[in-house]
């Protein structure tokens, strides 16, 4: 039997996943502020990509598998999206219910 | 190793292609399911970080990061050895496949473990899920609590599904070496792989969300 030969793809996929996960992990050390999460993030899904085309060799498969993960991954995305856009714009609670009478200011107890 | 057994498809297909895309349909539609409990996990994560983000940011800081990213490598590592096993086995290396195999579920092991580490060192510091323990009567911000007990709720469900992938793993090596699992049906191997491939790819959204930002 000939020997094995190592599969490119797999390889070069590999090493640029361990690219990536040491930018995420320094880039971590730098402060970018708000936009930290958001590039750690935007590195992670780029890691997911490489791993579901390549590995998980979904860029070969057929388009019933593409179909069913992208049905999974839209519907994600409009829970996560509507969840965040929920939290994010939400009043806070009023204090006194509509059609209440407002309190007397001088009666509420201070913390 | 034994020498192989000849493999028939099972008697309601007609010929093992059409059972290889049978099988792999469907460990992607149980993938879907799966990705979506995770991501009921990952909405209340993106829910309670939108509400208390310097909470979570103190919480993210007091993590074992180092742990956390060794951790990664690891996955990452197990997912490009069991890729390359797939590849082997396809490929009639029976004896690489299983060593590949082995090393996976060997990585896997490594991770629990390295797990096991990190939430000994959060109940030393007195973390516990649900904000009990002493570390939460001198960290009063709020959102603490939802932050931690997020960590050890995400973070067990997907060690869970590592232990599950490691027992996957484990009886397709064991059929790898009754001679059972060759090159015909290398497409059983790459079902167990693609469900070992998820739960890297969720460990990779967990480590950004828990250790790094």
């Amino acid at each position: 039997m000939s020997s094995f030969a190592l599969p490119k793809t797999v390889v070069r996929t590999g090493l640029a996943l361990f690219e990536l996960w040491a930018a995420s992990f320094g880039l971590s050390y730098v402060h970018l502020g708000s936009a930290s999460l958001l590039v750690a993030l935007a590195i992670a899904a780029v890691k997911a990509a490489l791993v579901v085309m390549f590995f998980m060799e979904l860029l070969h498969e057929s388009l019933s598998m593409k179909l069913t993960l992208a049905a999974a991954g839209g519907l994600l995305a409009i829970l996560i999206g509507l969840m965040i856009a929920d939290a994010a714009t939400r009043e806070p609670p009023p204090l006194v219910p509509p059609g209440y009478p407002a309190p007397d200011v001088a009666k509420i107890p201070s913390r | 190793m034994s020498s192989s057994i000849p493999i028939r498809p099972a008697e309601h297909f007609e010929n093992l292609e059409r059972q290889a895309h049978a099988a792999r349909l469907g460990m992607w539609v149980f993938l879907a399911t799966e990705v979506l409990l995770f991501g009921a996990a990952f909405a209340l994560f993106a829910t309670y970080q939108v509400q208390f983000p310097h909470a979570f940011k103190l919480g993210v800081e007091h993590n074992t990061k180092v742990l956390g990213s060794l951790n990664t490598g690891v996955l990452l590592l197990s997912s490009t050895l069991v890729a390359t096993g797939v590849h082997a086995l396809r490929a009639g290396h029976r004896k690489v496949a299983s060593w590949l195999v082995t090393a996976t579920i060997g990585l896997g092991l490594v991770f629990l473990v390295i797990k096991g580490i990190e939430y000994g060192k959060h109940f030393d510091e007195g973390i516990y899920p649900g904000g009990a323990g002493h570390w939460f009567a001198e960290h009063h911000d709020r959102g603490l609590a939802e932050f931690w007990t997020l960590y050890f709720g995400m973070t067990a469900l997907h060690a869970i599904h590592v232990t599950i992938g490691a027992c996957v793993l484990g009886a397709l090596l064991s059929s790898i070496l009754r001679g059972r699992l060759g090159q015909e049906n290398a497409h059983r191997l790459e079902v167990g792989a693609i469900y070992w491939h998820l739960v890297d790819v969720i460990w990779i959204f967990l480590w950004p969300l828990f250790y790094l930002a």
